[in-house]
């Protein structure tokens, strides 16, 4: 017969008592006879005598629960005045009457039972679809990777080629130009020209110790570093040609901030004369040749400051923050320094009235975003001297490259060998390579820091949102395909979005296009030819945007691919689809969005809390853990913790705040509809079927 | 702790002056002393042969004759008090503290019939108070003290040292500057200085104890006196301090000016006194009084202390003891006995700020029982209202309350919510309706119902001090008035020193004015005590007085014991907090608030495991035990630290709900008589000097000593175990020698705790969910027999929650040990309607050496088993102690038990 609290598969255990009249307790801290069974006295510390009575502590008793399934009890529970079997076997002193609702609760729950099969077998087709198809998408973006890296590598040959070749065309045409001019002046004023030099000359005698102080002062710094070879002619010879022949200057001429070339040459430190350059090295970030015009003009020019050394305005070193920002391949002309300039200024403005007015009316929603994208634009500005500055750095690496060199450069970039070693001389390619290392570390950085942090950095903002408003703004480059944009819409737009762009990008024709213009354009334009072929000059220009532009936007997809593909997406790389995507749920005034890999917040209207950035997952792979939230006043860091289950849809079904600041959430997901646990269930189901009193099968 | 925003004694006017004071200030002499109404009558004057100040107009600083009145009371008790003479037409009354003295004490007075006059150092008069006590008033120089009659060794003394100074009323003159500036508020002070203070000392004391509350030792360090740093006074001023400092004489909620001395050669005497100003207590070191010419006994160790009141009268108690126990009787007969608190109430609360919303109650719930973990009642703080708006509810949280309740309740789980006095100002809210229109709320000092900040902001407070309001506010806790009450609920009050955001030193001005014209500095330590008071009144009605109230209050009072619970307020997450937590329970307990406890695991900050789960330990053993949390913590409840500690915190709440059969046999017994549940040593071995000071450990009851653990990773504790008992481990059964120190093992299971041989204690072994379901299960009895095989114990059971024991409806057994045999003998009235159909399942021999192994059961006849078993039934342990089985007698019946 049964022994009342103890479980089918445990009768066995008791079986013995028949036969030798003595058992042991399971804890084998005592031993029991058979009247001990059950008498309401504890024998047994673990319980083993008393299955069936509240006697031992530790026990558990048993219940049938015929028509529902059965249930194992703390022994704390029997006769305690609460039915907590549904079969009511827990309460058998007779103190209260207890009503049979297994049928009842035992149906409810089979139909749940049921229902959760469903849902499991149905979320077991997704999750094996998802698995295929996260296998095939990795595989994808992996290859995607491998070719974009390559690509890369070509294209920095490429660009370099092209800059190369702008820089010569350019120069070719100053000098023309300057020729030109020359020319013209010296017929109309030769004879002027004799008496002025007589002057000049007495002016230099007079200002030497001056000259030859700023030449300590600014010496090091006004000349690039590849011009510095020309002027070291002056410390033998004492005097040297003005480069275009114009004239010619002593060493105390240099930098006395008196013009005496009309090319400059004489005063690359000063703004004296109205053709030269100042060099600023910018240590941190890339150098910049800027016009004379800028030395000492109240405006900060260098991200240095090297070119106001008067000390009428104070330059903050901006190089390092600046330099993260690097590779921004632009084509704004100089002309719009100025006035950009004032356009981050006006964005800083918009900032702090965005900060005073705080949760203001809707309209703000929109603006919100605007400073950042002005001082976006105000900061590409600013950095737009670097390439358009390059006319003047004359480098004679690229003039040594003989077309067959060029040609196995190619050829082992496409291989994937020795590239580096090949670019190590190649002064400003270096620095833009410089500027890609910054640039990942920066992308990272940025996309974990806070809007605050933003803020504060004024217009300097995260390097993928930048791109994506570059995207919207350039039609041409859609083909490099979406990056993933802090910007959450943009950032809910599917993988699949991102696939099919990647279709067009790995049709190579486009490379192969830019490689055929660029090795007709050396071999057909002749950089020494004077007079220039303009419409070519204009080609070899606008080539070179295009390529740099392009290989601005493969870095870019580059670091966002590798950064994707780091990430943990679960041993069968189940929640490969959850990358890139928000989830969201409104729970009274709140909205909460959760982004697996990214971050989850909270938006009260268009006020924003970071609940935390995506850490990992936990319990293997059934938490998703989001951590290093907006600090609370007074309090931690925020934090969330998403447990997962499984559900034929990703939906967030669940969010709650449990201790302050520290949120938890549940969302479902197929991902959670494993196999073994669906067999599980419908064990359980069998189980409960099967001890179904006769007649009553609802099957 | 905000240092700047409280006043220190220098700040403080009245204490500035009283501390400067050198001995022999005082110039009184009582004269025309009479029996009068069976009381001593005197004058005390001012004599005109000292003209301390013969350059002033002698009418302006000639103070009018002072009235003494001493009375003598049963059982030890001398009550004098001195006020202003109404023959003279002070400019108004003083305020004394009414409805604190219970009615019942003034039917022990001693109508006094004559005096004797003698003569020590000067003219006396000598009064009867005691067997073997007298009291005398000396003349001149004026003194109150008693003393033994034989040995005429004094006990206890009032202005020995001349301190006393009494401010009397005056009509404010030109010139007069009576204001009072703290940090940004003036105080008016329209009745100018009224401050009394004085000196009391106490004889053949080794140190004193009491005046709560402050976050000190359980000894009071001298504060004063040569070799002490020097230190504030014991200041007594209910505050809301918020992250109170741990070893500090600050005051926080309370005060209960009541202090107790204890000696190896006296015992134990006490000093009360009714006022309910703020007051400030100096405990002057050895030598204080070098340069004074006043000439003590010498061969009796004296502990002087001093003490300041900003205003009232001088209502005073001597308590001559001499035994720990007599002194605390004493007091209790003067101000009351603990209330009987329902068995509930005895078991595990848990409480956080806050549980959210009806889901997150559940989840709470339902996770105790998922992890078998008893609990008896689920709090709600201050977020579930509509807005801070007490007696309302959040129904967007909290849409069902009565259903809330009802669901706990259906597993035996009751629900306490709070109410604070504060009332928001919302014309639309029904209690600021109704109280602004009647006039009940606290004035401020020119008419208008004051105004602080509290938690919904503007708020005002129920002037609680009037017995009509009292029962107003009481009536708003009726089912049909409290929307979303159910019989399950109970109250806590919480804000009620009061604590005003807004308000000096966080309370409300002094010059506000109360019920009667009374200044809020006059009775301002008493403010919570009526606001406590109205609450329990309250709960008290709305089941026609037939169901204990309980109310947990945060500022208490002499009295506070009648009406409920008090915790220790804001403490925090630290050691330091949970070793302090000790004697500051003690010390409650010690001036007669016994049902009192700590926030397990600490208010503020986030406890680290081992902390939480030694503070779980701790709390297991003293009288209320409630885990609660600061909202910005972390969860904390027992299950969140993993499995293991969740064993640990599960076995801790388990221990006290095993040991809740003489947890509540105590409580009713500190109702009966006023002796604590939970005791320091020395109140048990007051002749066992290493004991006096000794607050790590205390008593539970006779029979437990409990060493608390308040050290990371303690690998063992140093116990002193007192006097020659045998001390029986309860973890394993080990015999310990009393008389010295041990060092005992410690692992994180447990804290060392002993059962004291010679004594019986009744536990319930079996779990359950809460209190509800343990009322049938049967007892286990651990019997520990001393040197000559014998032990007793009692135990205590009536209903758990009605007022019927009152009628005589209890079960009140004596257990007797002795010669192999144990007898129960009933100790109830043999009319007793309560019934119990317990048994005993189970009784423990501790030292018992035997050699039988069968014990017969009279008057059935029955033989049962004697076998070895668990002392606790705890998965793998191994039987070690002798154990008779099953012998299932009732508890309610007359039986003895045989060892054969």
């Amino acid at each position: 017969e049964n022994i009342l609290g103890v479980a089918p598969k445990d009768e066995e255990y008791y079986k013995v008592l028949s036969s030798s009249g003595t058992i042991k307790c399971r804890d084998g801290s005592n031993s029991f006879t058979k009247a001990q069974l059950n008498d309401d006295f504890c024998d047994c510390t673990d319980g083993t005598d008393e299955p069936g009575t509240s006697a031992c502590p530790s026990g558990k008793f048993y219940c049938r629960n015929a028509g529902h399934s059965p249930l194992s009890v703390f022994s704390s529970r029997v006769n305690d005045g609460i039915c907590d079997c549904c079969d009511g076997s827990d309460e058998y002193d007779g103190k209260v009457k207890c009503t049979n609702t297994c049928w009842e609760a035992g149906k409810v729950a089979r139909d749940r039972l049921r229902k959760k099969i469903a849902t499991f077998r149905e979320g077991l087709t997704i999750r094996k679809h998802e698995v295929e198809k996260a296998k095939l998408s990795a595989a994808k973006d992996e290859e995607e990777l491998s070719r974009l890296k390559n690509e890369e590598n070509i294209l920095k040959g490429l660009v370099h080629q092209l800059k190369d070749r702008k820089e010569q065309i350019e120069k070719a045409e100053e000098k023309e130009r300057i020729e030109k001019e020359n020319e013209e002046k010296k017929k109309k004023e030769a004879e002027e020209a004799k008496l002025k030099e007589q002057k000049s000359e007495e002016n230099v005698v007079e200002q030497e110790s001056a000259g030859s102080k700023s030449d300590d002062e600014a010496g090091a710094h006004d000349h690039s570093p590849s011009d510095e070879e020309y002027y070291k002619v002056l410390s033998s010879s004492g005097t040297i040609k003005c480069r275009d022949g114009s004239n010619s200057f002593t060493k105390a001429q240099i930098n006395d901030d008196f013009c005496d070339c009309t090319d400059g040459t004489d005063e690359p430190g000063t703004s004296a004369c109205p053709f030269g350059k100042f060099y600023c090295r910018n240590s941190g970030h890339s150098p910049l040749s800027v016009f004379s015009s800028r030395v000492n003009d109240g405006i900060c020019d260098c991200c240095d400051g090297s070119d106001e050394y008067e000390g009428k305005v104070k330059c903050t070193n901006t190089c390092w923050e600046a330099g993260k920002d690097l590779n921004k391949a632009h084509t704004d002309t100089e002309a719009t320094v100025t006035h950009n300039d004032d356009e981050r200024d006006a964005s800083i403005d918009n900032i702090e009235e965005e900060h005073a007015e705080e949760n203001d009316g809707p309209s703000k929603v929109a603006h919100e975003h605007d400073p950042k994208e002005s001082s976006n634009a105000a900061h590409e500005h600013d950095h737009s001297h670097a390439p358009g500055s390059k006319e003047e750095d004359a480098s004679e690496d690229a003039d040594s490259l003989s077309r067959e060199e060029l040609g196995r450069v190619i050829g082992e970039r496409w291989t994937g060998k020795k590239t580096e070693e090949q670019h190590e001389d190649a002064g400003t390619a270096r620095h833009n390579d410089n500027g890609d290392d910054d640039n990942d570390d920066d992308n990272e950085y940025d996309d974990t820091s806070d809007n605050g942090h933003d803020e504060e950095y004024g217009g300097y903002d995260t390097e993928t949102e930048e791109d994506h408003h570059k995207y919207e703004d350039d039609d041409h480059m859609n083909d490099v395909g979406d990056d993933h944009s802090s910007d959450s819409h943009k950032y809910e737009s599917d993988d699949e979005i991102d696939m099919s762009d990647m279709e067009s990008t790995s049709n190579p024709s486009w490379l192969e296009k830019i490689q055929q213009t660029v090795r007709k354009f050396l071999d057909a334009v002749n950089p020494f030819q004077t007079p220039v072929d303009t419409s070519e000059s204009e080609n070899v220009r606008k080539e070179y945007d295009d390529a740099s532009g392009k290989l601005s936007k493969i870095q870019s997809r580059i670091s966002s691919l590798t950064k994707k593909l780091g990430h943990d997406f679960g041993p069968e790389k189940e929640f490969y689809s959850l990358y890139g995507q928000c989830f969201e749920i409104k729970e009274n005034k709140y909205v909460y969005k959760v982004c697996p890999f990214k971050e989850a917040t909270q938006e009260e209207g268009h006020s924003r809390t970071r609940l935390g950035q995506w850490d990992k997952f936990d319990e293997s792979h059934r938490v998703m853990v989001f951590s290093n939230g907006d600090k609370c006043w007074n309090g931690p860091q925020r934090s969330l913790t998403v447990r997962l289950r499984c559900g034929s849809k990703v939906e967030l079904a669940d969010i709650d705040e449990p201790s302050r600041c520290e949120y938890s959430a549940l969302l479902t997901t197929p991902s959670l509809c494993q196999e073994g646990r669906l067999k599980e269930l419908e064990d359980k189901l069998e189980a409960v079927n099967k001890d179904q009193p006769q007649g009553h099968d609802e099957l | 702790w905000k240092k700047e925003e409280f006043r220190n004694c220098n700040q403080t006017p009245f204490c500035k002056r009283a501390r400067s004071r050198k001995p022999q200030h005082c110039n009184l002499i009582a004269t025309d002393v009479t029996i009068n109404d069976g009381d001593l009558v005197a004058k005390l004057i001012t004599p005109n042969r000292f003209e301390q100040n013969p350059d002033q107009n002698s009418t302006d600083f000639q103070p009018n004759p002072l009235i003494l009145s001493l009375s003598v009371y049963q059982d030890g008790i001398l009550r004098f008090k001195i006020d202003e003479d109404p023959v003279y037409n002070p400019p108004k009354k003083r305020f004394q503290v009414p409805d604190v003295v219970v009615s019942e004490f003034e039917s022990k007075k001693l109508w006094l019939q004559r005096y004797t006059k003698g003569v020590i150092d000067g003219e006396s008069f000598f009064v009867y108070l005691f067997d073997g006590y007298e009291a005398v008033v000396r003349s001149d120089p004026f003194e109150v003290f008693v003393r033994e009659q034989s040995s005429g060794k004094r006990v206890v003394s009032f202005n020995t040292h001349g301190l006393f100074d009494f401010e009397q009323l005056r009509v404010k003159k030109e010139g007069d500057e009576w204001e009072e500036r703290f940090r940004t508020h003036t105080d008016s002070r329209p009745f100018g200085p009224q401050s009394i203070s004085f000196d009391v000392s106490f004889y053949g004391a080794d140190f004193v104890y009491g005046i709560p509350e402050h976050a000190t030792s359980l000894v009071l360090k001298p504060t004063k006196g040569p070799g002490v740093e020097e230190s504030e006074p014991y200041r007594l001023f209910n505050l809301d301090v918020f992250e109170y400092l741990h070893e500090s004489p600050f005051g926080l909620y309370g005060s209960i000016p009541f202090m107790l001395s204890h000696g190896k050669s006296h015992g134990t005497s006490g000093f009360f006194w009714l006022n309910a100003a703020e007051m400030q207590i100096d405990v002057l070191g050895t030598g204080w009084d070098a340069e004074s010419s006043i000439v003590l006994p010498s061969d009796q160790k004296r502990i002087d202390t001093l003490w300041m009141s900003e205003a009232g009268i001088v209502d005073a108690f001597f308590f001559i003891g001499p035994k720990p126990k007599d002194v605390v009787k004493q007091y209790a007969s003067v101000t009351g006995t603990s209330a009987m608190p329902q068995l509930f109430a005895t078991g595990y609360h848990q409480c956080r700020w806050n549980y959210r919303d009806e889901e997150d109650v559940k989840n709470v719930d339902s996770k105790f029982d998922e992890h078998d973990i008893p609990y008896d009642v689920l709090w709600l703080d201050i977020e579930h209202t509509d807005g801070k708006r007490y007696f309302t509810w959040d129904r967007a949280l909290f849409p069902h309350p009565e259903e809330m309740q009802k669901d706990l309740f259906s597993r035996g789980r009751r629900m306490v919510t709070i109410v604070d006095p504060h009332i928001k100002r919302d014309d639309n809210y029904h209690i600021h309706k109704e109280a602004s229109k009647n006039g009940y709320y606290v004035k401020d000092a020119s008419g208008k119902d004051f105004d602080g900040w509290c938690w919904p902001g503007s708020s005002s407070y129920i002037d609680m001090v009037n017995p009509e309001i009292r029962s107003w506010w009481a009536d708003k806790f009726a089912y049909s008035e409290y929307v979303g009450s159910t019989p399950s609920l109970y109250i806590w009050n919480d804000m009620n020193e009061p604590s005003v955001f807004n308000g000096p030193e966080v309370t409300m001005p002094r010059d506000a004015l109360h019920y009667g014209k009374v200044e809020h500095r006059e009775l301002h330590n008493a403010y919570g005590y009526y606001f406590h008071m109205a609450t329990s009144e309250g709960l008290l009605k709305r089941e026609g007085g037939k169901d204990r109230p309980f109310v947990l209050s945060r500022a208490f009072f002499p009295g506070t014991q009648r009406y409920g619970t008090v915790w220790t307020g804001d403490n925090i997450a630290e050691w330091e907090h949970l070793r302090v937590s000790v004697p500051m329970i003690l010390t409650l307990g010690l001036t007669g608030i016994t049902f009192s406890g700590a926030d397990v695991g600490g208010f503020f900050g986030n406890p680290d495991t081992e902390l939480l789960v030694r503070w779980y330990q701790v709390a297991a053993y003293l009288p209320f035990f409630r885990g609660h949390a600061h909202h910005d913590t972390k969860r904390r409840e027992p299950w969140l630290f993993g499995e293991r500690n969740t064993e640990l915190m599960r076995d801790a709440i388990r221990v006290r709900y095993t040991y809740l059969p003489y947890f509540y046999t105590l409580f009713r017994e500190a109702n009966v008589t006023g002796v604590p549940v939970a005791r320091p040593l020395w109140m048990e071995f007051p002749y066992v000097e290493a004991t006096f000071n000794n607050d790590e450990a205390f008593m539970v009851g006779t029979g437990l000593l409990v060493q608390g653990v308040y050290a990371q990773r303690a690998r063992d504790a140093t116990v002193y175990l007192p006097s020659d008992h045998t001390w029986y481990d309860l973890r394993s059964g080990t015999a310990y020698k009393g008389g010295k120190t041990q060092k005992v093992e410690v692992t994180d299971a447990d804290i060392p705790v002993f059962q004291r041989s010679g004594t019986i204690i009744p536990r319930k072994d079996r779990f359950r969910r809460s209190t509800v379901q343990m009322e049938n299960d049967p007892y286990t009895l651990v019997i520990a027999v001393d040197g000559s095989g014998s032990a007793e114990g009692e135990l205590y059971i009536d209903d758990g929650k009605s007022y019927e024991f009152k009628e005589g409806a209890y079960i009140h057994r004596r257990f007797i040990f002795s010669n192999g045999m144990l007898t129960s003998v009933n100790l109830a009235p043999s009319t007793s309607k309560f019934e119990s159909d317990c048994t005993i399942e189970r009784i423990i021999l501790l030292g018992h050496t035997t050699k039988s192994k069968t014990a017969r059961i009279e008057p059935s006849n029955q033989v049962t088993d004697i076998e070895l078993g668990p002392l606790q039934i705890r998965s793998g342990v191994r039987s070690s102690v002798l154990t008779i089985r099953k012998p299932n007698v009732r508890v309610s019946d007359d039986w003895n038990i045989k060892l054969l």
